[in-house]
């Protein structure tokens, strides 16, 4: 904790005040009890399916190989895991071990939650025999590994066989140039105008998300390369914000409003949409409600300048504050390893990280996880600062404001840059 | 406090009164002690268990909206700093004008529903408590499945909001995703949402009432309007105080409605005040600004609940 | 006992040469409310319904209104996927424990808000309708810490130091949400509504002032009692932030937190999580029922019925 600064509650006689900075500073114990009991807290695993599986076979697992650890399991999701990592560090309480998103960890790095790996033997360079780099760059912050991934999602191109043929394509299409053609044929309209079929969604993604799709594969970045000024309003990511406004106002290949994030089912797997950017999940979703469908949907790379996909996932951590620090590093390694991650993967029909189970019976049975490991060289994970958890919350309204037309794309990113900047600065 | 020896206090005063024959004048003081030592007995659990629970943690709030608050770190004196971003801050500004606007229309039209459903279902009405348990219903239905089915409803495709408008010949919009409807479309479900609990409490409070006032009024020949705005509303007073105090209270902490609607969009024309305490402490890790944010929505309801007072002389029957 | 019943009575003749007219009338009304009821029904009722659907046919457009085959096995299966019978049996006790506590500590200073007189009274009441202002989100933070700062519990020192306090612990579920401002203020209003002639004469005949509230004022305002049970029941059933902050073990995990495993980060199980949402809302469904008993009662007691 940092010393140099000026505190609340010495000067104020309110006794709350004190009184809070006691219990935020006091519990630095981290997770007290006997020797060898260590707390993981993990978003993923939650479901019947995880839990069974990370209680009744990965954790014994564990505690057979590493005799003398006890592993308690604090199960959240990822909608209140900031809810959960808040009052816990907040308390000094922090979990010995903790699965956290990509783009948490450069700011929980920074402010020293998460302990570095590098003095356990863990980098870069030793993972990357197993993985791969792209992958790999989510856990780093300022030149030190903090945090191995488990579990990737990835988001790109997906298209309909049946709906393209109709129209007299044989292949999805392989540049912007192209994915834009495409669109504007396969968009039908009914006699009165109204959208029966979308040439492209790009409205059930998370905004932000799909903007870092088209921003990633028109070369653009995110930051600066020294992470000290956001990138994504360069030529480049305006551009690509251009490309998408385009699609939407010119081309009209979707209509505002015609799906959205929360839509019960991709409008790609009932008809709705020729093509559309999305998850990974699509494949186990139309084999859930139509496996014919599933057939006819192909995956592909959006190409701008180059092929490019967007990657999320989930990293394992160990906290900074664990007295028990080798037992959480052993977990971590365990849960990282093959047999943990393929389990975690199946149960949520994502993505693994190790490239050995590219050959897996898991891997090979579902197309789209498959797609994703092949591409993985292409895969860009975002965040890079550590102000990335404050700045991404803005991503949704400024792209919406550009798709709405209420300001250029030039004039979102720049309103989006300034603010970034300002919550880097702070 | 006297919540050690109040108990015994009392049951032996209660005893002195029974048997002693006490001067009127001297009765009266014992009883003014008395009363206020069994109000301020009876007062005591709720009020301890208020003050640690509640009233820390709102002075918490309140002592670190001047502070720089990241959880990571103690918490860093700023003065003003966080009230001055906010002033200057183009997006709690939208917020804070989306929430009167919310706050200004759903409370209004559904207390006036509620009430007047309220007096309705009081009355010897055939099939009164179905529609006592269906008007109630919203209220213990979860958010999710009532943001699904209005989600339907608003759907610009197939929602049934186009298709009844389509068929008088109104073009559709797309309610939730249009930046000038949106705000709207949130609004009429707030209301619906509101009228089950503002029901309830009217029919409540309606039963207290007492009938024979309305005897002498249909014998002096009011109509049932007259007798509804000369006798049902003014004797609901303290009920329609609550509700409102409580309704306001409610509309200006919207969020689970707004996060499952809308999730504060399209470019933000949803987004409320709530919305923005939530995601500067959880998303943003800004918990000062947080504060900050809370004490200016504490300001707004304060102001609210004093003009309130001030207009309708509060709840004095 | 109704302060109305020796008046009541009489109460239906002079209405009487009305009735033809209000027939009419009653017949409007009956089409205004039915409308109104079936609008308010409409949710409930498409939730049900979902809930009855194949993954295939939710994914179907446009969508259908009733289920093209009935899937009742996504109730057993939505039930399969978390101890739904643990978390039941825990909103259970918090739920009941809450409602508890709230009726009878928030009734006791209702009435001392409502009908004692004493000098900081307003002052007081006051500052429980402004405890009502500030949103959770921000008050979530301190209140998690004093729990976990709970002297001489969870192997803290007198101090509150050192260990984890309340946290994962009954006592952090049941207590700090036991009572509200709300409560508080909902039962001071139906208690100002009260004549205060039955105090005075109680008074006079030397009735202790507990007993006045609690046998004379207090069963007048069973409505209010029913009211306030509903709501805090319903509020602690529906909770779910707090529960789950200060838990980590799967045994103290309560219903609403077992229902957000159907909505896993971009796929949500709607069949399932809209059987699981129908169950859990039953308890409450029912309990509305059960209360409505004391609304009709006040009809009842008054002679119209």
């Amino acid at each position: 904790m940092r010393t140099t600064r000026r505190y609340v509650g010495s000067g104020t006689a309110l006794a709350l005040a004190t009184c809070l900075a006691l219990a935020a500073c006091g519990g630095s114990s981290g997770s007290e009890g006997a020797d060898g009991e260590i707390t993981l807290l993990t978003p993923i695993f939650e479901g019947s399916t995880g839990k069974a599986v990370l209680e009744g076979e990965l954790i014994p697992q564990f505690e057979k190989e590493n005799p003398g650890i006890t592993v308690n399991v604090d199960y959240t999701d990822y909608g209140s895991l900031n809810e959960k990592l808040t009052t816990s560090i907040a308390s000094g309480l922090v979990p010995d071990v903790m699965m956290m998103g990509v783009g948490w960890i450069e700011g929980f790095a920074d402010k020293g939650v998460l302990a570095d790996l590098g003095d356990y033997d863990l980098s870069e360079s030793s993972l990357s025999e197993t993985m791969n780099e792209q992958v790999l760059q989510a856990g780093e912050w300022d030149g030190k590994l903090y945090a191995v991934p488990t579990m990737l999602d990835t988001r790109y191109g997906i298209a309909r066989k049946d709906l393209l043929a109709e129209a007299g394509f044989d292949s999805p299409p392989s540049t912007w140039e192209e994915l834009r053609d495409y669109a504007k044929a396969l968009t039908k309209r009914d006699a009165k105008g109204k959208l029966t079929q979308a040439g492209l969604d790009v409205m059930t993604l998370d905004p932000r998300q799909m903007f870092e799709v088209f921003l990633f594969s028109n070369g653009g970045t995110l930051f600066n390369e020294d992470g000290t000024a956001p990138a994504f309003n360069s030529p480049e990511g305006v551009e690509a914000l251009q490309y998408v406004v385009d699609l939407v106002r010119k081309d009209k290949v979707e209509d505002i409003g015609y799906s959205s994030s929360d839509a019960d089912t991709y409008p790609v797997i009932n008809g709705r949409a020729a093509m559309m950017v999305g998850h990974n999940d699509y494949w186990v979703k139309a084999q859930a409600s139509n496996p014919e469908v599933a057939e006819q949907l192909v995956p592909f790379m959006i190409h701008g300048t180059q092929d490019a996909m967007f990657q999320g996932g989930t990293l394992v951590t160990v906290a900074n504050s664990s007295p028990n620090k080798d037992a959480a590093v052993a977990l971590l390694e365990f849960l990282t390893d093959a047999d943990a991650s393929l389990a975690a993967n199946e149960q949520r029909g994502n993505v693994p990280a190790l490239e050995d189970l590219l050959a897996s019976d898991y891997v090979t049975s579902n197309t789209a996880v498959q797609f994703a490991m092949e591409n993985l060289d292409n895969a860009h994970p975002e965040g890079g600062v550590p102000a990335w958890l404050e700045i991404r919350g803005d991503f949704e309204a400024a792209i919406q404001a550009a798709l709405l037309g209420q300001k250029t794309p030039q004039e979102a990113l720049d309103g989006l840059a300034a603010s970034a900047q300002e919550a880097m600065d702070r | 406090m006297t919540s050690t020896t109040g108990t015994t206090t009392t049951a032996r005063q209660d005893a002195a009164a029974r048997t002693l024959p006490v001067p009127p004048r001297a009765s009266k003081n014992t009883q003014s002690r008395r009363t206020r030592r069994t109000g301020w007995l009876m007062l005591a659990p709720a009020l301890l268990h208020t003050v640690i629970w509640i009233a820390i943690p709102v002075a918490a709030t309140v002592v670190l909206s001047f502070t720089d608050y990241s959880v990571f770190d103690r918490p860093q004196w700023i003065g003003l700093a966080n009230y001055t971003e906010i002033w200057n801050d183009e997006v709690f500004r939208k917020a804070t004008l989306n929430t009167v606007i919310y706050t200004f229309f759903t409370v209004p039209f559904s207390m006036g529903i509620a009430v007047v459903i309220a007096v309705f279902l009081h009355t010897k009405l055939r099939g009164r408590s179905i529609y006592r348990a269906a008007f109630f219903l919203p209220q213990v239905t979860a958010t999710v499945a009532i943001a699904m089915v209005w989600l339907w409803m608003y759907n610009p495709q197939y929602g049934i909001v186009n298709a009844f408008l389509s068929f008088i010949g109104v073009p559709g919009k797309a309610w939730l995703a249009d930046p000038s409807f949106a705000l709207g479309a949130v609004i009429v479900v707030g209301i619906w949402q509101g009228i089950g609990l503002k029901m309830l409490i009217y029919l409540a409070a309606l039963q207290n009432m007492d009938e024979s006032l309305y005897e002498a009024a249909s014998i002096d020949g009011a109509s049932p309007v007259q007798q509804f705005f000369r006798i049902t509303l003014p004797l609901l007073k303290p009920a329609t105080f609550f509700v409102f105090v409580v309704s306001v209270i409610a509309a200006f902490q919207v969020f689970d409605l707004v996060y499952v609607l809308t999730d504060g969009g399209p470019a933000n024309a949803t987004t409320m005040m709530t919305y923005e305490v939530y995601r500067s402490a959880f998303q943003n890790f800004r918990m000062g600004m947080a504060c900050a944010q809370s004490v200016v929505l504490f300001m707004f309801l304060i102001v609210l609940t004093v003009i309130n007072r001030r207009l309708t002389g509060g709840d004095e029957t | 006992m109704s302060v109305a019943v020796a008046d009541s009575p009489t109460r239906a003749a002079p209405r009487a040469p009305h009735r033809r007219r209000i027939n009419g009338r009653h017949l409007l009304l009956q089409l205004v409310l039915g409308v109104g009821a079936l609008t308010m029904l409409m949710p409930f009722l498409w939730m049900v319904l979902t809930s009855l659907k194949t993954p295939a046919e939710l994914s179907q457009f446009p969508p259908t209104f009733l289920p093209q085959e009935w899937a009742w096995s996504n109730y057993s299966e939505a039930m399969d996927a978390a101890p739904f019978l643990t978390y039941f049996r825990n909103s259970l006790i918090i739920s009941i424990t809450h409602t508890l506590i709230t009726v009878v500590f928030g009734a006791m200073a209702g009435y001392a808000l409502a009908r004692l007189t004493f000098r900081g009274r307003d002052l007081v009441f006051l500052g429980f309708v402004a405890m009502l202002m500030i949103p959770t989100y921000t008050k979530i933070v301190p209140q998690f810490l004093i729990v976990k700062s709970m002297p001489l519990f969870g192997g803290n020192d007198w101090l509150g130091q050192g260990g984890s306090g309340w946290l994962n612990t009954w006592w952090a579920l049941i207590i700090p949400g036991g009572l509200s401002p709300f409560a508080i203020f909902l039962f001071r209003q139906f208690y100002l509504s009260l004549p205060k002639e039955l105090e005075e004469a109680a008074r006079l005949d030397g009735v202790g002032e507990f007993r006045i509230w609690a046998q004379i004022y207090t069963p007048l305002i069973k409505p209010a009692i029913a009211t306030v049970s509903l709501l805090t029941f319903q509020d602690s059933w529906n909770n779910f932030l707090w529960p789950l902050l200060v838990t980590t073990r799967d045994d103290l995990r309560v219903i609403q937190v077992g229902l957000a495993v159907f909505q896993q980060e971009g796929t949500t199980q709607w069949a399932y999580l809209m059987a699981g949402t129908t169950l859990a809302t039953v308890p409450m469904v029912l309990l509305f029922l059960f209360a409505q008993r004391y609304f009709v009662q006040g009809f009842t007691a008054s002679g119209i019925k």
